[in-house]
C-alpha cells in the first residue's frame, strides 16, 4: 500500500542561518541544524523564539539574511518556495475557500500539469491516507476543524515532498483531538518515511512525536537531542523549565553527592564540584523517613497524582505524588523528602 | 507507480535556454526583425516595410540584436550554483539595458514615431529585464513578479508621470527659454483673479484686505491659545505659522466673496459644495442604514448610482430646463424674470455639484457607518446614554474619518469638475474650463499648462491638508469577527426630518431625470410640446455609430484597467520592491489629477516625436485606462487585505508560481472587487468627457463630446434623446450585473466562497 505516495526523503542542512527583520535583534541568529532523511525534528520554543521563521526559511517563504540552507545536495538558500521540493501544513490550514476538498488536494498536481488520471488516483490515495476518502466533493467550509486539518495534510502529502513542514498544525484543535491527530501525523510520517520539520510551542506534543527536539530561545538553538535526553539532561535552566516542569534549588556538589540543606543525595555527573543548581523533576520527589526537612504548603488533586508544594530550607519544591501516599498530608504537616536517583540533574549555578 | 518528476527542480531548471529571460529577449528580437520599426504620420501602426530596421541602415537600434546574442551566449552555459545563476542574470540584465538604450536613443534622436517592431521589442525587453531581475535575486519573487514590477513601473512613468511633467515643462518653458513669464501673465489676468471692479460702488480690494486682517488676527489668537503650553522659541515659530495661515485663509475668504475670476470661483464653489454634499450624504446614509422601510432603502440605493451613469453635464443641462431663464419652475411657475435668474454662476454650479456629489458622499458614509460595531452603541446604551448622547459620544467620533474622506473627495471632484461649469458657469470662469478654453479658444499651450499646474497644486494641497487633518488612519473597529447586534434606531423626530430631506432630494432628482426624458419626446421643449419620436430617429441615424464606437472604446479600456489595477494592487500589497511607493503614489496621482489636466498632459506628451499617438483610438483608450485604473487598484487592495497570506504561501509551497497563484487562487477570491473595478471603469469611460475632450478627432468622436456639442448647438431634443439612451443603457447594465452577482453569490455560498 501507499506505493505512490512513498517519498524520497532528503536531508536538510542549515548553516549559520540569520534572519533579520529591520533593525534590532535578529529573529533567527546563526542557527546550525542538520536533519537526517526520514527524521522528524521538532522546533520547540516560546512564541517569538524564531522557530516559525526558521521553518519559513526552509520552506522558501522568507529569504535568509545570511547563512545557507541545503536540501538533499542542492543549495536552496535563495530559491523561492515554488522551486523547492518542500510542502507545508499551515497553522491556519490555508485551504482555498473557493475549491472543494478534491480540488484543494489536487491543486499542486494541476499546477504541475500532471495527467488527469494520475491526479485523480493520487488525490484519492492521499484522501484515503488521511481517512477522508468519502469527503472529496465536500466544500472545505463544510468540514470540522480536524477534517480541515487532514485535508491540509493530504494536500501536502500528495506532492511527495522530500521534506514536509508543519507550522503548529494542531493549535486550532481542541485538546482531545490534538492528542489523536498528533498520533496520526507521527504514524503517517513513520509509514511514509518522510523528512519532517515540526514547529510547536507545546512541549508535550514535541516530546510525544519527535525523533529529535530542537529547543529555541531568542533566535538561537538552546539545546537539541532526543526527547529523553532533553528531559533527563537539560543543558540550561531555560530548557529544564520549558520541557516538563522542574524545581530549581541551590545546592552543593562534592563529586559524589549533592548536599541539599540537611539532606545528602548520591549523584554522579561530570560537573565541577562546588555550588550548583539542582534540577528536580516533580515525580522524582518522595516522602521518606529521613531527608530534607519540609513543610506542606498546599495540596492539589490532579486525578492520577496529587501535586504538593513544600517549603524547605532551600526554597519551594513541588512534587507529584501518588494519591495513596499519605493520608495525613495536609497543609502544615512536617515531613522529610528524598529524591531521585532519576529526575535529578545538576546545572551550573545561576549567576546572581 | 513511482514518479520522480518533482526531482531536479530548482537551480538546475534555470540552466540553459528555458529561462524566460532568453525567451522574452528572443521575442523582442523577433518583433524587431519581423516588423517595421517606425511609421510615418498618424496612421496607427501600419505595416510599412520601408521602415524596417534593415532598410533603415546601420544605427544604434541594431544593438537590440547584439543584446539578444549576448543574452543567448550568457545563458548558453549552464549555471548550477546560486552565485553563478546570479552573475548570469546580472550580465543578461546589462545586455538588455544596452539593447533598450540603443533602441530608445536611436528612435528619440530621429523623433520617429514608434512602429509595431519597436513596441514589441520594448515590451519583450522589459519583460526579459524583469525576469532577469528576479533570477538575479534583485527582486524577491519569480519572473512573473519581476516582469510585472518592471512593466507597471514603466506604464505609470510613461502614462502618468511623464505627461504631467510635460504640463509643468510647457508652463515654464516658453519659446525655448526657462521662464516664469507665463505664470506672471496668467496670474495678473482678470480671467484668473480680478478684485477691483471700477463699475461697482464697493471697494473690493479694501474688503479683501479687511478679511485678510481679520484672518491674521484670528490666526494669531488661535495660535497663541493653541501653543499656550509650548516653550518660547518654538512657540514663536508656531504662532508665526498660524499668523501666516490666518492671513492666507482670510485673504482667500475675501477674494472668494469679493473677487472674480477662475481661482476665487473655483475655491468658493468647492468650499460650498464639499461640506454640503458631505452633510447631505451623511444624513442619507444614516437614514439608509437605520430605517426599517425597505422602500426608502431601495430608493436611496438606486438614486446613489444615478450620478455615476450620468454624463457629467447632463444634470446641469436638465437644470437649465427646470430652473433656467425660461425654466419650468423659475419662469412658468414662479414667474422669475429671465434677467433676475440666479442659476448661472456660483449658485447653479454649486447646486448641480451638490446633487452630483451627495451620492458619492452617501456611499463613503454608508461604508463608514457599516464598519461600526453595533456592540459599541449597545454598550453606550447599557451605560445609560440617551440615543442622542450615543450619537454624539460614540457614533460621530467614529465616523469622522469617513467625513474627512468624503470632504476630500468632494472638494477634489468639485475643483476638477469640467462639465458643470461649462454649461452653468455663466459669466463666471473656473479653472478646469479655463484649461480647455486657453487651449482650444486662445490657442495657448503654455497658458493652459499654467492653469493645469495651478489646478494640480490645488488638488494636491487639498489632499495633503486632509492627510494632515486625518493624522493617523482613524479608528479601526474591524475585528474580523462578524459583528453581532443591531444598530440603534434613530430618534423619531430625526428620522422624520431625514425622511423629509430624502424625499425632497429624491423628488428633485426624479424631476431632473424626468425632464431629460420629456425633452427627448417633444418637438421643442417649452415651445412646441407635441409628442414625437423624431429625436430618437435622428439619434439612430446620426449619433448611434458614435455611441457604439464609445462602447467599444470603453470595453477596450475597462478590461486592461481592471487587470492592471489588480496587478498593481497585488504587487503593492504583497511584495517589497524598489519603487513600490512610487507606483502607489503615481496611480493615486492619476486619480486625483483633474480630467482636463490629464487630457492636456496627453496632448502635450503624445502629439509628436517617438510617442506620437494623438488622433488614434489608442490614445483615448490609454487615457481612460490610466484614469480609471486607480479605482480598480483600491477595490483590489481592500479585497486583498481580507485574504490571508497563508493561502498564497500554501500555493507557493505546492509549486505554483506567483502568476499561477494570482489566476487560480487570488482572482477567484477577488471576483467582486475586480468586477466592481471593471464596472466602474466601463461606466466612467462611457461618461468621461474632460480627460478625452482634447483627444477626440474627426471620425473618432465619443458620445459625451458629441452630446456636449449638440447642447451647444441647441439641438436639445437629440441631446436629450442621446442622454436618455445612455442613462437607460448604463442603468440596465448595472441592474443586470447586480442580478448576476447575486446569482454568483448564491452559487458561491454553496461552494463556500464567502470568506
Amino acid at each position: 500500500m501507499n506505493r505512490s505516495i512513498r517519498a524520497e526523503p532528503a536531508a536538510v542542512r542549515l548553516s549559520g542561518v540569520v534572519k533579520r527583520f529591520g533593525q534590532g535583534a535578529p529573529a533567527v541568529d546563526r542557527v546550525d541544524l542538520q536533519i537526517a532523511p526520514g527524521e522528524l525534528v521538532t522546533l520547540l520554543g516560546p512564541s517569538g523564539c524564531g522557530k516559525t521563521t526558521t521553518l519559513r526559511m526552509i520552506a522558501g517563504l522568507e529569504d535568509p539574511t545570511a547563512g545557507s540552507i541545503v536540501i538533499g545536495d542542492e543549495d536552496v538558500t535563495h530559491l523561492p518556495a515554488e522551486k523547492r521540493d518542500v510542502t507545508m501544513v499551515f497553522q491556519s490550514y490555508a485551504l482555498f475557500p473557493h475549491m472543494n476538498v478534491r480540488a484543494n488536494v489536487g491543486y499542486g498536481l494541476r499546477v504541475a500539469r500532471r495527467p488527469r488520471a494520475e491526479i485523480a488516483d493520487r488525490v484519492a490515495e492521499a484522501l484515503d491516507l488521511v481517512g477522508l476518502g468519502d469527503y472529496a466533493d465536500r466544500s472545505v467550509d463544510a468540514l470540522s476543524g480536524g477534517q480541515q486539518q487532514r485535508v491540509a495534510l493530504a494536500r501536502a502529502l500528495v506532492m511527495k515532498p522530500r521534506v514536509i513542514l508543519f507550522d503548529e498544525p494542531l493549535s486550532n484543535l481542541d485538546a482531545k483531538l490534538r492528542q489523536h491527530v498528533r498520533g496520526e501525523i507521527r504514524a503517517l510520517q513513520q509509514r511514509l518515511g518522510l523528512t519532517a520539520v515540526y514547529v510547536t510551542h507545546d512541549q508535550e506534543e514535541a516530546l510525544a512525536i519527535s525523533d529529535r527536539v530542537v529547543v529555541m530561545n531568542a533566535g538561537r538553538i538552546e539545546q537539541q537531542g532526543s526527547p529523553r535526553e532533553l528531559y533527563a539532561r537539560p543543558a540550561t535552566h531555560f530548557v529544564a523549565d520549558f520541557i516538563g516542569s522542574a524545581n530549581s534549588v541551590p545546592g552543593h556538589y562534592d563529586g559524589q553527592a549533592i548536599h541539599l540543606g540537611n539532606a545528602r543525595i548520591a549523584h554522579a555527573q561530570e560537573i565541577a564540584p562546588g555550588p550548583v543548581s539542582v534540577i528536580i523533576r516533580p515525580e522524582a520527589v518522595r516522602i521518606a523517613d529521613d531527608g530534607l526537612a519540609a513543610r506542606v504548603v498546599s495540596v492539589a488533586f490532579l486525578g492520577p497524582v496529587i501535586q504538593v508544594t513544600f517549603a524547605t530550607a532551600v526554597g519551594a519544591i513541588t512534587a507529584n505524588l501518588p494519591d495513596d501516599s499519605r493520608e495525613d498530608l495536609r497543609e502544615g504537616a512536617d515531613v522529610a523528602l528524598a529524591f531521585g536517583p532519576r529526575g535529578v540533574h545538576l546545572l551550573a549555578p545561576v549567576a546572581s | 507507480m513511482t514518479d520522480l518528476s518533482f526531482r531536479g527542480t530548482g537551480a538546475m531548471r534555470l540552466a540553459g535556454f528555458t529561462s524566460p529571460v532568453v525567451g522574452w529577449t528572443l521575442f523582442a528580437v523577433a518583433c524587431y526583425l519581423a516588423l517595421p520599426l517606425a511609421r510615418t504620420g498618424r496612421a496607427f501602426l501600419p505595416l510599412d516595410y520601408g521602415l524596417h530596421p534593415v532598410v533603415l541602415g546601420p544605427a544604434l537600434h541594431w544593438l537590440v540584436v547584439v543584446a539578444a546574442v549576448a543574452v543567448t551566449l550568457v545563458y548558453g552555459r549552464p549555471a548550477s550554483s546560486g552565485p553563478q545563476v546570479r552573475r548570469r542574470a546580472d550580465r543578461a540584465l546589462l545586455a538588455i539595458l544596452v539593447g533598450v538604450a540603443g533602441l530608445g536613443i536611436s528612435l528619440f534622436a530621429e523623433a520617429a514615431p514608434f512602429g509595431f517592431g519597436a513596441l514589441g521589442a520594448f515590451l519583450g525587453l522589459a519583460i526579459a529585464a524583469g525576469a532577469a531581475l528576479s533570477e538575479g535575486n534583485r527582486v524577491r519573487g519569480d519572473a512573473f513578479t519581476g516582469a510585472g514590477i518592471v512593466l507597471c513601473l514603466t506604464f505609470v512613468t510613461l502614462f502618468i508621470t511623464y505627461p504631467l511633467l510635460m504640463v509643468l515643462r510647457s508652463a515654464v518653458w516658453v519659446d525655448g527659454t526657462l521662464t516664469l513669464a507665463q505664470f506672471a501673465k496668467t496670474f495678473s489676468s482678470p480671467l484668473f483673479l480680478f478684485v477691483s471692479n471700477r463699475f461697482t460702488d464697493v471697494d473690493e480690494a479694501r474688503q479683501v484686505a479687511l478679511w485678510a486682517a481679520a484672518g491674521t488676527a484670528a490666526g494669531t489668537a488661535f495660535g497663541l491659545w493653541q501653543t499656550r503650553t509650548t516653550a518660547l522659541p518654538r512657540r514663536l515659530v508656531l504662532v508665526a505659522l498660524w499668523l501666516v495661515g490666518g492671513a492666507i485663509g482670510g485673504w482667500a475668504v475675501g477674494i472668494m466673496l469679493w473677487g472674480r475670476g477662475a481661482l476665487p470661483s473655483t475655491l468658493l464653489v468647492a468650499v460650498i459644495v464639499a461640506p454640503s454634499a458631505t452633510l447631505l450624504g451623511f444624513a442619507l446614509a444614516l437614514l439608509g442604514q437605520r430605517t426599517n422601510s425597505r422602500v426608502v432603502r431601495g430608493c436611496l440605493g438606486v438614486a446613489s448610482v444615478l450620478p455615476f451613469i450620468t454624463p457629467p453635464f447632463v444634470i446641469g443641462f436638465s437644470m437649465i430646463f427646470l430652473l433656467g431663464r425660461r425654466g419650468l419652475i423659475t419662469y412658468d411657475i414662479l414667474g422669475i424674470s429671465p434677467f433676475a435668474n440666479p442659476l448661472y454662476g456660483i449658485v447653479g454650479v454649486s447646486l448641480s455639484q451638490i446633487l452630483g456629489l451627495a451620492p458619492v458622499a452617501y456611499l463613503i458614509m454608508r461604508g463608514s457607518l457599516n464598519s461600526l460595531n453595533p456592540a459599541l452603541e449597545e454598550a453606550a446604551t447599557t451605560l445609560g446614554a440617551s440615543r442622542w448622547r450615543v450619537f454624539r459620544d460614540v457614533t460621530w467620533p467614529l465616523v469622522r474619518p469617513g467625513i474627512a474622506a468624503s470632504l476630500l473627495l468632494a472638494s477634489i471632484e468639485s475643483i476638477s469638475d469640467f462639465g458643470t461649469p461649462l454649461v452653468l458657469g455663466g459669466d463666471r470662469n473656473f479653472l478646469a474650463t479655463e484649461v480647455f478654453l486657453a487651449l482650444t479658444g486662445r490657442y495657448s499651450q503654455s497658458e493652459a499648462s499654467v492653469y493645469g499646474v495651478v489646478l494640480l497644486l490645488l488638488v494636491l494641497l487639498v489632499f495633503l491638508a486632509s492627510r494632515w487633518m486625518l493624522g493617523v488612519r482613524g479608528f479601526a473597529t474591524v475585528t474580523g469577527k462578524p459583528a453581532s447586534g443591531a444598530f440603534l434606531p434613530l430618534p423619531r423626530g430625526l428620522e422624520w426630518g431625514l425622511l423629509a430631506l430624502a424625499g425632497l432630494w429624491l423628488a428633485f432628482i426624479l424631476s431632473l431625470y424626468g425632464v431629460i426624458f420629456y425633452g427627448s419626446v417633444v418637438e421643442l421643449w417649452g415651445i412646441n410640446n407635441t409628442l414625437t419620436l423624431r429625436h430618437y430617429v435622428e439619434f439612430r441615424n446620426t449619433a448611434w455609430p458614435v455611441v457604439w464606437y464609445t462602447i467599444q472604446l470603453s470595453v477596450a479600456s475597462a478590461i486592461p484597467a481592471m487587470m492592471l489595477g489588480g496587478l498593481i494592487a497585488y504587487l503593492v500589497t504583497r511584495h517589497r520592491f524598489w519603487g513600490r511607493s512610487y507606483l502607489e503614489m503615481g496611480s493615486l496621482l492619476s486619480f486625483a489629477t483633474p480630467g482636463t489636466v490629464m487630457g492636456l498632459a496627453y496632448i502635450l506628451a503624445f502629439n509628436d516625436g517617438t510617442l506620437l499617438m494623438t488622433s488614434t483610438s489608442a490614445i483615448i483608450v490609454l487615457a481612460l485606462v490610466f484614469r480609471n485604473m486607480p479605482v480598480a487598484i483600491r477595490a483590489s487592495m481592500s479585497g486583498l487585505a481580507q485574504i490571508d497570506r497563508s493561502l498564497e504561501e500554501a500555493s507557493a509551497t505546492l509549486k505554483a508560481g506567483s502568476g499561477t497563484t494570482m489566476v487560480r487562487v487570488l482572482a477567484p477570491l477577488l471576483i467582486y472587487p475586480l468586477l466592481a473595478g471593471l464596472i466602474f471603469a466601463f461606466v466612467s469611460a462611457m461618461t468621461a468627457v474632460s480627460q478625452i475632450i482634447f483627444l477626440v478627432s474627426a471620425g473618432r468622436n465619443v458620445a459625451t463630446v458629441l452630446l456636449l456639442s449638440r447642447v451647444e448647438r441647441g439641438d436639445l431634443g437629440v441631446a436629450a434623446a442621446m442622454a436618455s439612451v445612455l442613462i437607460v443603457l448604463l442603468l440596465a447594465l448595472i441592474v443586470v450585473l447586480l442580478i448576476a452577482s447575486r446569482y454568483l453569490d448564491a452559487r458561491n455560498r454553496g461552494k463556500g466562497l464567502s470568506i
